[in-house]
């Protein structure tokens, strides 16, 4: 469960909040999605969550406990966090890089134990990269190694997930099977915090959508709600017709031309 | 330069020396003509506003600038390299000649050579201490066979340890000191407290026996009208008990 | 290469290297002799040239070597650059400047001067501190980086302002010092180092496991649960203190830090729990190596050990070109 309860935050040296008065809950086993337009404040949040960029008022919880907390690996253990880009400096096999992530539970004398050789196998299966678990980093794809990122986080065993803009490389087979996997995931009891762009698959797979204009929330509720014209035009600032598709059973949204508008 | 200002004097010349570099301060008629700066790359304006009539250089390819730039200004230039024995007579010589006092250089010379001559007989029988001259210890370096230095341990009565390198200022490692077992060091009186400081040199023998000899490097550091002196002083250095 | 191969190599060649560094030398010795010299027996002055001379000489060099591979090591994983070296971030100039200082006020001793290098460096780590924090208060490596560069830029110009005005001497004894020796070991200065090298070694082995996360970016370390300013700030300055030392005990010995990581990452070895140690013994035998070379070389006379190790960075540096095109 993680809980945002009125964080305001901003950049150092900017004049406006970057997250102003947000306050949303992301109740475990289910799966919440932020989306809006670039500069809502999305990944602002995100950074918030994990302590990059300090508050100015309000609090972030992650199962009860205090985002700003010294425990850092205590935190770490509530939350995985899987972040918009990252890449290597030295290469590794695929298998050791995932299990960094067991790194929050790991004890003073650093030795991996039985439980943490597991849980990367696990993790390993779930993000479904082991076909290519004993590669080294350095030959992945980008779609390959997005899903071994997010096998690192599974590999936490956290009982919170965060992720940041998680699809961006992957072709649409690998994106419905990552959506799918979080919908197991989110089955499973984990609460999932997704930050995305993809309204369409946003609105398939949430269970609720919070949606962020300049820094404030703009609405929140199940994609039903959310997912209108009405709601949805101003944030984005573009003409949209949103349809349902019997197929799929969810809203789905379409632009429609500039030069309509 | 010292050498040839030393010289100058020597001849009787010193009244007509109008300016000398920070170094030549041997005599006190020396020190109060004025100092015209160092004598490589030499500072043109201030020798010229001396209005010297000779100029005496340092030979060396460093100085072949100034020289033109002399001689362009119309001032006779003598380029001198005093750096064995041989060469301090030939340029008491020239110097000699050119000041007009060729008598009285003819006659320092001799007085000179007569001094070593002496300090080479007093000598010649005596055993000869195997020396190590230490010059700088960072990196160390030594004098060999191709040094005014060595030339006058050889009169002095010493035997240089490194006699068989024919460079005149080698770079030479602790362990072949030590292994070519000095009886004698000789170093300046800054080098000496270093070596005796120092842990590493205590492998050498010499300074283990308290053998680290303080030599005067401003009398002894180049050929000039003192090298007798400086004869002298070494001999007695190397055999206390026979030479005075 | 499988692991323990690796760990056996390494032992051994650093065993056979420190054996010919006190068997050879400028004066050559029989085998016997050296073998009796280190017993005690025999000649007096080989027992003085392998005992007092060689021995310390040895060790020193290896410690400088061990300490600056483990430098290298830890640097690069925390500041997620390859081509970091100890030396890039300021150690190398503020200890030549303090150095270079020592000397020209007229301190050349063995327990001097390694001060002045040793405060000289201390002072520039902390200024790049300093100056990484107005840039921005995080412990973004590249900030990092940069202020050491702008220290070494510094220390130069300081360097040769302190110079310009000197006698030939000190300016002889200044850059004797600036391009690296072994030479004036002795057995006092080997045990401050290798107490020293033990612990920030043993220091930066604690924070390994810190390194592996520190090396995926700020952003990932911070998700995992490192405080990524913190543990940089401590890895950055333990491994800077290091070298620093390492400095203070043989002047300046480069590429070493630069060059060894990547030998033993070369052979496989990742995780900074075992290319730490991994890194002390490659870089205990370059530089070993190194001290042989720059005494065999052109008898009698020693080339400087920063000369020689520097000859090693030009093949690595082909290399990593080939590696980029």
């Amino acid at each position: 469960m993680i809980c945002f309860e009125r964080v305001v935050a901003r950049y150092p040296r900017a004049s406006r909040a970057a997250v102003d008065d947000i306050s949303f809950a992301v109740p475990p086993a289910q799966i919440t999605a932020v989306v809006g337009p670039n500069g809502s404040g999305k990944s602002t949040l995100v950074r918030a969550l994990l302590g990059m960029l300090p508050l100015v008022s309000g609090t972030i919880r992650v199962e009860g406990l205090d985002s700003a907390t010294r425990d850092r690996r205590a935190f770490a253990r509530r939350v995985a966090v899987v972040t918009q880009r990252e890449s290597l400096v030295f290469p590794m096999p695929v298998r050791e890089y995932v299990a960094l992530g067991r790194y929050p539970h790991e004890g003073s004398w650093h030795a991996a134990g039985v439980e943490d050789a597991r849980a990367v196998d696990d993790a390993v299966t779930l993000a479904g990269i082991l076909p290519f678990a004993l590669r080294s980093t350095e030959e992945l794809s980008g779609g390959e190694w997005q899903r071994v990122r997010i096998a690192r986080a599974l590999a936490q065993a956290a009982p919170a997930l965060v992720l940041d803009e998680p699809t961006t490389f992957l072709d649409i087979a690998h994106e419905m099977a990552m959506f799918e996997l979080f919908t197991r995931l989110a089955r499973g009891g984990t609460a999932v915090l997704l930050v995305s762009h993809q309204l369409n698959l946003v609105a398939r797979f949430a269970d609720r959508i919070v949606l962020l204009h300049q820094g404030r929330v703009a609405a929140a509720g199940t994609p039903n709600e959310v997912m209108r014209a009405a709601v949805l035009e101003p944030v984005y600032d573009w003409p949209l017709v949103v349809t349902r598709d019997p197929a799929v059973g969810a809203p789905a949204l379409l632009p429609l031309r500039g030069s309509s508008h | 330069m010292p050498a040839t200002t030393e010289l100058l004097f020597a001849i009787g010349a010193g009244p007509r020396v109008v300016g000398r570099t920070p170094w030549d301060l041997w005599s006190d008629s020396a020190r109060r003509v004025a100092d015209v700066g160092v004598g490589l790359r030499p500072n043109i304006e201030a020798v010229l506003a001396r209005r010297p009539d000779l100029v005496l250089l340092y030979a060396t390819g460093e100085n072949r600038a100034a020289a033109q730039a002399l001689r362009a200004a119309g001032v006779a230039v003598i380029a001198l390299r005093i750096d064995r024995v041989e060469d301090f007579r030939r340029a008491a010589r020239l110097i000699g000649m050119a000041t007009g006092d060729s008598a009285r250089a003819a006659a320092v010379v001799d007085s000179v050579d007569r001094t070593l001559a002496r300090v080479r007989s007093r000598t010649a029988g005596l055993p000869r201490p195997t020396v190590f001259w230490h010059v700088w210890d960072a990196p160390i370096i030594t004098i060999a066979r191709g040094s005014f230095l060595d030339e006058l341990l050889t009169i002095a009565g010493g035997r240089n340890i490194y006699e068989d390198l024919s460079q005149p200022s080698p770079q030479v490692s602790l362990e072949d000191i030590v292994r070519r077992d000095p009886d004698v060091i000789l170093a300046g009186p800054d080098g000496a407290a270093r070596i005796r400081a120092s842990a590493t040199w205590r492998s050498v023998r010499a300074v283990r026996e308290g053998h680290v000899l303080v030599v005067d490097t401003s009398l002894i550091g180049h050929p000039s009208v003192r090298m007798g002196e400086a004869a002298t002083v070494l001999a007695h250095l190397l055999h206390p008990a026979v030479v005075q | 290469m499988k692991r323990p191969i690796f760990w056996v190599l390494a032992v051994a060649i650093l065993a056979v290297l420190m054996i010919l560094g006190v068997s050879w030398g400028t004066v050559p010795l029989t085998p016997r002799a050296v073998l009796a010299a280190l017993a005690g027996h025999g000649d007096r002055n080989a027992i003085e040239i392998v005992r007092a001379l060689r021995l310390p000489r040895v060790a020193l060099a290896a410690l400088v070597g061990a300490g600056l591979g483990v430098s290298g090591a830890a640097l690069q994983g925390s500041l997620r650059n390859a081509l970091a070296e100890p030396y890039l971030l300021g150690v190398s100039g503020g200890a030549a400047v303090g150095a270079v200082i020592g000397v020209a006020l007229g301190f050349s001793s063995a327990i001097a001067l390694p001060l002045f290098a040793f405060a000289g460096a201390a002072a520039a780590i902390a200024t790049a501190i300093l100056i990484a924090r107005a840039a921005g208060g995080r412990a973004d490596p590249r900030v990092l980086l940069m202020a050491g560069v702008i220290i070494g830029a510094f220390a130069n110009a300081a360097i040769m302002v302190v110079l310009s005005g000197a006698p030939a001497n000190t300016m002889r004894s200044a850059l004797w010092w600036m391009m690296g020796s072994a030479a004036a070991a002795d057995w006092p200065q080997v045990a401050w180092l290798a107490g020293y090298t033990v612990l920030a070694g043993g220091a930066l082995l604690w924070f390994s496991r810190d390194i592996d996360i520190l090396a995926l970016g700020e952003e990932s370390a911070t998700a995992l649960g490192v405080d990524a300013e913190r543990a940089g700030r401590r890895v950055f300055l333990v491994s800077s203190l290091l070298a620093a030392a390492t400095v203070a005990a043989a002047g300046l010995v480069g590429f070493v830090g630069l060059v060894v990581p990547h030998l033993v990452r070369a052979a496989g070895i990742r995780r900074h729990r075992a290319l730490l140690p991994g890194a002390a013994l490659a870089g205990a035998s370059l530089v070993v190596l190194a001290d042989l070379v720059a005494r065999v070389a052109h008898p009698p006379a020693e080339l400087p050990l920063g000369a020689v190790t520097a000859l090693v960075g030009v093949p690595f540096f082909l290399v990593q070109l080939r590696r980029l095109s």
